[in-house]
């Protein structure tokens, strides 16, 4: 029992310690490393134990973006008020906390995504993994929101909520990389304005009673 | 919860948004005028009284969905009340008290940008939703070891929308002004000025501190204390302040002698501040007091202070000595110094604005004048009004296209009218102590 959970350790250890070196590589690079190999060597490994964790220096971006999301969850169960929020709170504190787990790794984003046309999110596969992990997130915080009304249901559309949020989450993210405010206070404001939209969008209004209206006529011809 | 949601949803959300509500509330105020116009066609005998509240309750609900600056200049015109025609006065008031709030989500994350730790972690308790909005914040009530503390929260990147906001309201500065441009650029860069300052926290709590340290042995004061160690640039932590607002206050019909105590401590606040510090607690809005039991003015919010200049002080106090209105020579490099006269103006147009200034300054300076003044006096504020309508309606006035008085006196004036209309709200007859070289 006990051989096992220290056999679990240092296989984390190691997968931690290949993200990290690939993210130093790249930092002082500029540039993905090029061999497998050389990579592997560096960290004082042998090239078949890198295969043990990944199979290609494409797998690791993924894989990085993945332990940002996860340690926001984390950090977002910290701050322990989490439960009690209301579901625009809680994508609200996500993506606040999101974007403080982000900025330790900025540099590296940086460098990898700054002077890419587009961001990750419409890099498919990169973001892929972290995509599907976020959208079961989301659908949560959705779900509650319908049940507590504060976010309405329609037909097909509402639907399509959880890719709407990961659309913002993309906006977030580019807004982030091109921010020079001190502190990133615009991506704050940018943050807090944006998922006000996104909810009340989301939430009863005019619209819907419109449309109630609309088939109300329609069918009552 | 459901509260929470409604206190979020009216921010508009980008800057295209905003100057959006403004054109929309522009279009507006230009029907009531296209409206005033065609009934005074039906009716000539209607005045502009209706108009004013017509473009006022327009103009209100427009500023009251925008945070930051355009509050603040909404809070700024409706302490302007010589500026301001009576209507607009008591829609901008309300601006004074509300103003959409921040979530607490964006709360925690302030704290833990700051303190790198949770409200919750940091205080023993703290209210989810705010307790009161400042213009350009707002104020959670929280308990550490006993103490109850309020805890301002700065909105972020109000800093930076300051310049951008204050071009927004610029068109409708002119328009409600009564402002031609000139001397509308050369006062908003003053403003401006005292907005950014305003966004500086830690500046804010220096300032408080030195303030009411020096003021503290004037009776019936009450500070609070700032505590460096919860603050930073975005969040301030000061004792919180038990009691009444003003209007409630007087709503429980306190005796004269109450009134009197509290309009002295006012004054002698003022007084100090003005001619032993030289520099001022600038913004003189009912929301900045609270009135605590025994009749003890507790005194909150220094984030906008006016330093004033030493040449602007000598000059613009010479001015209420009761007899220099008499020697005119004196009085003519008065104006020059101030800036209310220039080179440029032709001598009847300096006769008419010497003729003008001198009957302000009498007006205002009259309780200087005398030892006691009592500012129940509802007369002496409407021959203010009036005279605030009167020349704020003057085509002379209108058309001088150059800026008259120092932008020094910009706050300094706001002061004063906040000053004697708090005093007039109070009907408090108060002892106007004056400096030793004017007596």
């Amino acid at each position: 029992m006990e051989s096992t959970t220290v056999k679990k350790t240092t296989k984390k250890d190691y997968r931690k310690l290949i993200l990290e070196s690939f993210k130093n590589h790249v930092l002082e690079h500029g540039e993905m490393p090029k061999s497998v190999f050389k990579f592997a060597k560096d960290m004082k490994m042998k090239e078949e134990d890198f295969y043990t964790y990944f199979t290609s220096f494409e797998a690791i971006k993924p894989a990085i973006l993945v332990d940002i999301f996860d340690e926001t969850l984390a950090d977002i169960e910290k701050q322990g008020v989490f439960s009690e929020y209301s579901a625009r709170e809680k994508f609200l504190s996500f993506l606040f906390t999101w974007i403080e787990c982000l900025k330790k790794n900025r540099s590296y984003l940086l460098s990898l995504y700054e002077n890419r046309a587009k961001s990750f999110v419409t890099l498919p596969k990169e973001s892929a993994e972290f995509k599907e992990k976020f959208k079961a997130f989301a659908s949560e915080i959705i779900l509650e929101g319908k049940e507590t009304e504060e976010i309405a249901n329609r037909p097909v559309i509402s639907d399509r909520y959880d890719e709407a949020l990961w659309i913002q989450v993309g906006f977030v993210f580019r807004y982030w990389l091109d921010d020079r405010s001190p502190r990133f206070e615009k991506t704050d404001a940018a943050i807090e304005k944006s998922v006000n939209l996104a909810f009340d969008l989301m939430g009863k209004s005019a619209l819907d009673s419109f449309l109630d209206f609309a088939k109300f006529m329609y069918q009552s011809k | 919860m459901t509260d929470n949601l409604n206190e979020q949803q009216d921010i508009p959300v980008s800057k295209v948004q905003r100057a959006a509500k403004f054109i929309s509330t522009g279009a507006k105020v230009g029907g009531n005028y296209v409206k005033h116009y065609a009934k005074k066609m039906v009716n000539p005998g209607m005045d502009r009284e209706e108009l004013h509240q017509n473009n006022a309750t327009d103009i209100y609900s427009s500023l009251s969905q925008l945070k930051g600056s355009a509050l603040k200049v909404a809070q700024m015109m409706s302490m302007d009340k010589n500026l301001l025609p009576r209507a607009y006065q008591d829609k901008f008031t309300m601006a004074q008290y509300s103003a959409p709030p921040l979530s607490y989500p964006l709360v925690v994350k302030t704290f833990q940008k700051y303190f790198s730790k949770s409200p919750d972690q940091v205080f023993d308790t703290f209210t989810r939703s705010a307790v009161n909005a400042a213009s350009i914040g707002q104020v959670h009530k929280a308990t550490l070891d006993g103490k109850t503390l309020a805890v301002k929260i700065q909105y972020p990147g109000i800093a930076d929308s300051v310049s951008s906001d204050l071009r927004l309201v610029r068109p409708f500065a002119l328009r409600i002004l009564n402002m031609n441009e000139k001397e509308l650029d050369h006062y908003m860069a003053e403003v401006e000025e005292k907005l950014l300052e305003e966004t500086d926290y830690v500046l804010e709590v220096q300032r408080s501190r030195e303030i009411s340290g020096e003021c503290s042995h004037i009776p019936n004061l009450k500070f609070p204390t700032y505590y460096d160690e919860l603050s930073a640039e975005r969040i301030i932590t000061m004792d919180w302040i038990q009691g009444a607002h003003m209007k409630e206050w007087l709503a429980t019909n306190p005796s004269q002698d109450s009134r009197n105590q509290i309009g002295q401590a006012l004054w002698e606040f003022y007084h100090h501040q003005v001619h032993n510090l030289k520099q001022v607690h600038a913004d003189p809005h009912p929301g900045n007091f609270i009135i605590q039991e025994n009749d003890q003015l507790g005194i909150i919010d220094f984030g906008c202070v006016k330093v004033i200049p030493e040449d602007f002080y000598e000059g613009y106090f010479a001015l209420i000595k009761k007899d220099l209105l008499v020697k005119n020579s004196e009085l003519d490099q008065v104006f020059f110094d101030l800036e209310f006269i220039s080179d440029k103006d032709k001598p009847e147009e300096q006769e008419y604005f010497k003729s003008i200034f001198k009957e302000m300054i009498s007006l205002l300076g009259k309780p200087f004048h005398v030892d006691k003044f009592d500012f129940s006096d509802d007369g002496f504020f409407e021959k203010i009004f009036e005279l605030g309508d009167r020349v704020s309606n003057d085509k002379l006035f209108k058309k001088s296209n150059q800026a008259r008085g120092s932008r020094h006196g910009l706050y300094v004036n706001r002061t004063y009218f906040g000053l004697y209309n708090l005093l007039n709200q109070l009907q408090a007859e108060v002892v106007t102590t004056k400096p030793e070289w004017l007596e």
